[in-house]
């Protein structure tokens, strides 16, 4: 660890005479320019061509739903908030905002559960199910310490970015609307993010590899993935 | 550690027995002095030879709540480039004065603007004391603990969808009809008056704040004689958003986005800023776990190379080069991508924890980041090509805004600005953190101090931050993928957690920071005791204070240099308005 010093005379040598009276500076730029004057194209032609975001990537919110792979705990959780253990298909959570707890602008979550309303002798008496669950994503800054907070991996980040909508109203998402997200993203890439330990399994990849629009951003030579760690595989 | 030990202390309370030293089990003792006295200690610890504290580093404000009496302390970093030591020296600002540091160290200037802004204390003797953010006709002091988070909500100010759509919405999510304060026209007029309250020339040229070549909203005033400026002064705080005040109010888990929103081209150091302060507060910093100081790392030097890739396409652009935009943009579209796929974003990218990062890196990274470094060097080498030795370029650079090295001193400028000046401050050698104490590389200084320096210096950093990528990347290809890489505490008092709920912060202050692209971002927090949301949450902000030294380069420089000095000093709105 060093000290080094830069500056002209010392890492940079100044111009030559010979430079000076036949423009050889000029000449070398010109000749880098020209050099990428042959490259391929690396722009993507947005919008008919589209990049695909990565696994992580942290985008509108979703709520998943029951679907088999919930994570060992997940019915422990259930039981500890009393609330009526869900089928298939019936969203995963479990009104606990622990969420909005974890997040920033708590405003932007209206969560509220309500009980069923059974007779006593029902096996669901007593317990509860989220009535309403609403997001004001104008609000949000996509730090995703909601879905980090989660303990059931119920609310999750898409890979949907474009939320433009014509009023605020748009930008409220309630619970079905959620759900919705939540499960066109899972079906369409639930694959390549999730396994049912957690949302980090190892193999979940920096981005999907076979994308040919992001291929073209890097310069047509994408890297090839391998293991990070010595005993991944 | 880069802080005053307790012996030099303890040598400063025998000479004046007015000295009070707060011990810190951290190690960062601060002393207090009362006020008269706090001129002639400071100059004594200035320039006494066995002290040397000559370069200003912060000064600032703590609000110790209405009901306290003295309610406000001023709190004054220093930092001693001959013995590598920081000091904190506090004094209590009775009848909300105190006296003016501006004849100390020329950095004092904006400091004690921005306290008068923020906190209401008058500074004796200070030249010209006007607000540093906010517009002169403001009422209010925003950052007194009394002032509510939300301001004062006074001025009507529908919106269009709720007027024309009856677009209502209910409850929390509603939005209210009333806005706080907001300039007028008139405002901004008396603001811009006060600035340069003496003209001395024909003609008071604005600049911005909407420019290209402000890079940001700033709005420069140029008092100019013909084409060459007599004085000038900056505008800033169209951007401020009250970071500082928004931090008071949460977790230290949740302080980490928002500071993406301050320097947001170089998001990953300004979270690492955060992370070392408040590790370093509660003791920590030395036992995050090896991989995420690796990846802490790496991530933080692959950050600063697409800083000043920005910085050298923008910079190029603006001096008349466009293709160098073209280039440098392609190679940060690589480098975000690579963001994107670790953190999930590509801007704001709140990756880094206190305590490590919050996950680990998914399957591929290593290969990607490889892939960028083998390729970029060649790169780096095509831009050098078209500009170092162009002889446009040199002729705009050279001797163009010369900062000596007495000016990196008293107006506390860092990063590659002090740099350049051949000053070698640089955070990562003074503080080693994180693993910069076991990667080997060089800090490149210039000479000269000039635009030319400051352009070779980053350009050499680029290079430097290569190596270091190297060898971290060799670091972490032989750990395991079990590994820790988030910390987990042995204390049961301490509780850390990744989506920060909970996370305490301990009793205590400290001063810490990490070399930022734009100089040193310090993060100073003070908790009078235990909790959750930090009591004083103060961001030194690196781009502020280099952005200081703007107006006395542009003094009897003509107006196309304006350009070329506010790119090499590389400021960033976000930063600076905080
Ligand atoms: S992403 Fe962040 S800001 Fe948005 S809802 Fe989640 S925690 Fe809140
Ligand atoms: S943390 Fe998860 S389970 Fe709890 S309320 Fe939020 S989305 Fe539902």
């Amino acid at each position: 660890m060093g000290i080094k010093k830069v500056g002209l005379n010392r890492n940079v040598e100044p111009q030559t005479l010979s430079e000076k009276v036949f423009f050889l500076d000029f000449m070398k730029g010109l000749k880098t320019t020209i050099k990428h004057l042959f490259r391929k194209v690396i722009t993507v032609d947005f919008p008919f061509e589209v990049i695909e975001p990565a696994p992580r990537f942290r985008g509108v919110h979703g709520l998943r739903n029951v679907d088999g792979t919930e994570r060992d705990d997940f019915d422990a959780w259930v039981k500890k908030l009393k609330i009526k253990p869900p089928e298939m298909g019936e969203t995963r959570c479990i009104g606990c905002k622990f969420c909005q707890a974890a997040c920033p602008v708590p405003e932007i979550f209206v969560i509220k559960t309500k009980k069923l309303d059974v007779p006593e002798d029902h096996p669901h008496h007593g317990l509860k199910v989220l009535d309403r669950f609403d997001m004001d994503l104008s609000k949000c800054m996509f730090c995703g310490l909601c879905t980090l907070a989660c303990p059931t991996i119920c609310i999750i980040h898409t890979d949907i970015y474009d939320l433009s909508t014509y009023t605020r109203r748009g930008w409220v998402l309630d619970k079905e609307m959620l759900s919705k997200i939540a499960d066109d993203f899972i079906a369409r890439r639930g694959k390549e993010k999730y396994d049912d330990k957690s949302n980090w399994p190892d193999w979940q990849k920096i981005w999907n590899d076979n994308d040919t629009a992001r291929a073209k951003a890097w310069d047509n030579d994408p890297p090839q993935f391998g293991p990070n760690y010595i005993d991944q595989q | 550690m880069s802080w005053v030990g307790l012996d030099k202390l303890n040598k400063l309370k025998e000479r004046f027995d007015y000295v009070q030293i707060n011990e810190s089990d951290k190690g960062f003792h601060s002393v207090e002095v009362p006020k008269e006295n706090f001129k002639d200690f400071l100059k004594f610890i200035k320039d006494n030879k066995d002290y040397q504290f000559k370069m200003f580093i912060d000064w600032t404000i703590i609000d110790h709540g209405a009901k306290a009496d003295p309610r406000f302390q001023g709190v004054l970093i220093l930092f001693s480039p001959e013995y590598k030591e920081r000091i904190i020296v506090k004094t209590w600002a009775t009848e909300e004065t105190l006296p003016t540091l501006t004849d100390l160290w020329a950095g004092a200037k904006w400091a004690e603007r921005e306290a008068w802004d923020m906190f209401g204390i008058r500074f004796e003797g200070h030249e010209n004391l006007v607000r540093m953010f906010m517009w002169e006709t403001y009422p209010y002091h925003p950052l007194r603990k009394d002032f509510p988070i939300q301001g004062y909500e006074e001025v009507e100010l529908p919106s269009l969808n709720e007027e024309e759509r009856a677009d209502q919405l209910e409850g929390l999510q509603n939005y209210s009809r009333k806005h706080t304060a907001l300039p007028t026209m008139q405002d901004l007029e008396i603001t811009q008056k006060k600035r340069l309250p003496h003209k001395k020339s024909q003609i008071v040229l604005n600049w911005g704040p909407l420019h290209p070549g402000t890079h940001g909203t700033i709005w420069f005033l140029f008092d100019m004689e013909g084409e060459y400026v007599q004085q000038c002064d900056i505008i800033i705080g169209q951007l401020h958003r009250g970071v500082e005040k928004l931090a008071e109010n949460l977790n230290v888990q949740q302080i980490i986005p928002y500071t993406d929103r301050m320097d947001y081209i170089a998001s990953m150091n300004e979270n690492h800023s955060v992370c070392i302060a408040a590790e370093k507060l509660l003791g920590i910093h030395e036992k995050i776990p090896p991989k995420a100081k690796y990846i802490r790392t790496m991530l933080a030097e692959l950050s600063r190379i697409n800083s000043h890739l920005l910085w050298l396409g923008t910079y190029a652009l603006d001096l008349g080069a466009l293709t160098m935009f073209l280039y440098t943009f392609r190679e940060r579209e690589k480098i975000m991508d690579i963001f994107e796929g670790i953190s999930g974003a590509r801007f704001t990218i709140n990756y880094f924890r206190v305590g490590g990062v919050y996950a680990d890196l998914p399957y591929g990274s290593l290969n990607a980041i490889e892939h960028f470094i083998k390729d970029f060097p060649t790169r780096l080498s095509d831009y050098e090509t078209l500009l170092t030795r162009n002889r446009i370029w040199l002729k705009r650079n050279i001797g163009v805004g010369v900062i000596t090295e007495e000016e990196v001193y008293s107006y506390g400028l860092t990063g590659a600005v002090a740099r350049a000046s051949g000053v070698p401050y640089d955070l990562r050698i003074i503080d080693k953190y994180d693993a910069y104490g076991e990667v080997k590389f060089d800090v490149p200084v210039g000479e000269n101090g000039d635009a030319y320096d400051r352009y070779l210096v980053r350009i050499d950093e680029m290079k430097q931050s290569v190596r270091i990528i190297q060898q971290c990347i060799k670091e972490l290809r032989k750990m395991s993928k079990n590994d820790p890489f988030f910390y987990q505490p042995e204390d049961k008092k301490m509780k850390i957690t990744i989506d920060g709920r909970g996370t305490k912060l301990f009793k205590g202050e400290v001063y810490a920071g990490a070399d930022n692209p734009r100089g040193e971002l310090g993060v100073y927090i003070y908790m009078p005791k235990d909790g959750i949301k930090p009591y004083r949450f103060r961001l030194r902000s690196g781009a502020f204070y280099n952005l200081q030294i703007f107006p006395k380069l542009m003094i009897g420089r003509p107006i196309a240099d304006a350009i070329t000095i506010l790119s090499t000093i590389d400021p960033v709105v976000g930063e600076t308005d905080r």
